[in-house]
């Protein structure tokens, strides 16, 4: 599988990225490389293997309301933040 | 006068008092950090505890900053402490700092820190391994007794190894991850690095056990990890993994081969055992977990927490600017990789066909356990590598897991144990897998093969 400068701009944009055009070149090589290394899986036959579950099951539990983050401790890690209780953001809608 | 870092936990604890012995991983972390740098950060004023320990700093504390070694993570401060942090805390534990890892956990050298290397302390040239190689070096160094990493593909067993001490990977759901900063949920499992066997079974049975906090935290019973440390394994069938030995000359050869003789004359019997699908672990690692980063990663936004770029004019600027400027290069390659995988057209060929080996080779490793307790082979196919050897070339870095990914893939247990040393005077490991909740069968091998060794005792030239 190659991976060229287009490809890998579309899945930069995928993955919410910003690469420069040189660093989206190399690391357009570099995933080729991995790529192919990976290939070698297509040589195992996995006739009557199904994509894996998880091996161990998810025990469940009761859906009762219990306490949340402290907000202020919240609101400390927040880049930007309002006292009304709000992150703050560029604005969306224009 | 005997170092008391050079003891054990249980004989250090009866010379010292709790504060002496908080006070000593204090001095001795000021004392050999600045030519190991195994810390990101020091507790201010940790409380006295009779288990002096250190996190990996992927492991949240209410009471000093988690960076991830990465700089989207900058000044972060959990509003709570991780389950296993508050356990060890309840249980004489006092967290002393937080170690050096590969950013967000992705590397196998740490040298993918933002922050700089860890250096090995057997080596100061060396890598470490990683990504805990903070952890790893920080016991390896005698700055402190234990400490805790995490694992997705061999990240706390390949430092143990590059290191000279024990590292240990509990099965998967055995210990709870709340306050674990996520890279492969799937395979991520948090795991303990000791001088000794005996200390990483004591840690274990602190931290192990089911958490309301982590659903995929088993609710199996948490066993008695030191009932049989003393049980010897005279009977009990080792298989060693022929596709892992078959193609190793060289030095890992021969101290694998010496630790098999080992195996054999305390009584066990050990015969070969073939994995066929062994040699597609990286493979199906790096697009499994992979996929599952770019999933997990996708929370780091700039919106909640974290770096935000301060160029960002327009909503989707803040993500793009502030996780561009925020990844290391390695993180972002890993992004990509697992968003590829995830993709539009190539989910099947990649995501789903990883999935399938790895289902076949789960049913591989059932039927070697069928007919052995445990499946051995090197920890690592080399002994510490020089700083800079292979950052230029990611496979050649990947390939470096290739005997301890299985474990997360499989979500068995295994434990690494110091088996000797090359001719350059760096440790070499033995890895022993155990089947699902093994564990206190592995401390047992482990044990076994540690007390007719000793290689823990040796100390690194740190001084």
């Amino acid at each position: 599988m190659k991976i060229d400068r287009d490809e890998a701009r579309r899945i930069a944009g995928l993955a919410h990225l910003e690469f420069e055009d040189a660093a989206l070149d190399r690391l357009a090589d570099e995933m080729t490389k991995i790529l192919s290394y990976i290939d070698q899986l297509r040589e195992v036959d996995t006739t009557g293997f199904e994509e894996a579950a998880g091996a161990i099951p998810t025990p469940m539990r009761a859906d009762e309301p219990r306490p949340s983050l402290d907000r202020d401790a919240v609101a400390a890690n927040a880049p930007s933040w309002d006292d009304g209780g709000f992150f703050i953001v560029p604005k969306v809608i224009e | 006068m005997t170092d008391i870092l050079d003891l054990p936990l249980r004989d250090a604890r009866v010379q010292v008092s709790p504060r002496e012995y908080v006070d000593a991983c204090l001095a001795a972390i000021r004392a050999r950090d600045k030519a190991v740098c195994a810390f990101l950060t020091i507790a201010d004023d940790p409380a006295e505890g009779t288990i002096p320990i250190a996190l990996k700093d992927n492991i949240v504390t209410t009471d000093m900053p988690t960076t991830c070694a990465s700089r989207i993570l900058p000044k972060f401060r959990s509003p709570f402490d991780a389950t296993v942090a508050a356990r060890l805390r309840a249980r004489g534990g006092s967290i002393v700092g937080k170690t050096n890892l590969d950013e967000f956990a992705m590397g196998s050298s740490t040298e993918h820190s933002a922050v700089g290397p860890t250096r090995n302390p057997w080596d100061t040239t060396r890598v470490p391994g990683g990504s805990s190689g903070g952890s790893a070096a920080a016991v390896a160094a005698r700055m402190v007794p234990a400490a805790l990493g995490s694992e997705t593909g061999g990240s706390v067993r390949q430092p143990a190894a590059l290191c000279g001490v024990v590292g240990v990977k509990p099965t998967y759901g055995r210990v709870s991850r709340w306050g674990l900063v996520a890279f492969a949920s799937g395979l991520d499992q948090i795991g303990i690095v000791t001088k000794t066997v005996r200390e990483s079974a004591e840690i274990l049975g602190i931290i192990a056990g089911h958490d309301p906090y982590d659903s995929t935290s088993s609710t199996e019973p948490v066993d008695d990890y030191f009932a049989d440390l003393e049980a010897g394994v005279r009977g009990l069938r080792f298989g060693i993994v022929r596709e892992a030995v078959e193609k190793l000359e060289g030095e890992v050869r021969e101290n694998f081969d010496a630790a098999v003789a080992v195996l054999k004359q305390i009584g066990a019997i050990v015969e070969e055992v073939s994995i066929p699908t062994l040699s597609y672990a990286i493979a199906i690692y790096y697009i499994v977990a992979n996929a599952e980063a770019s999933a997990n990663l996708s929370r780091f936004d700039g919106i909640r927490y974290g770096h935000r770029s301060s160029r960002a004019k327009k909503l989707d600027d803040v993500y793009f600017e502030s996780r561009g400027e925020g990844f290391g290069a390695e993180v972002k390659r890993r992004i990509m990789l697992g968003t590829f995988a995830l993709s539009s057209g190539y989910y099947d060929a990649y995501y789903g066909r990883a999935q399938r080996v790895r289902a076949k080779m789960r049913h591989d490793f059932e039927q070697a356990f069928q007919r052995f307790d445990f499946l051995i082979t090197p920890t690592t196919p080399e002994s510490a590598f020089e700083i800079g050897a292979k950052t230029g070339d990611p496979l050649s870095m990947y390939l470096n897991d290739i005997f301890t990914a299985p474990a997360n893939l499989i979500g068995i247990p295994a434990i690494a144990v110091p088996s000797g040393f090359d001719r350059r005077d760096l440790p070499l490991s033995l890895q022993i897998m155990a089947p699902h909740f093994g564990e206190r069968a592995m401390f047992r091998a482990a044990a076994a093969f540690e007390r007719e060794t000793n290689y823990w005792k040796r100390r690194p030239p740190i001084k």
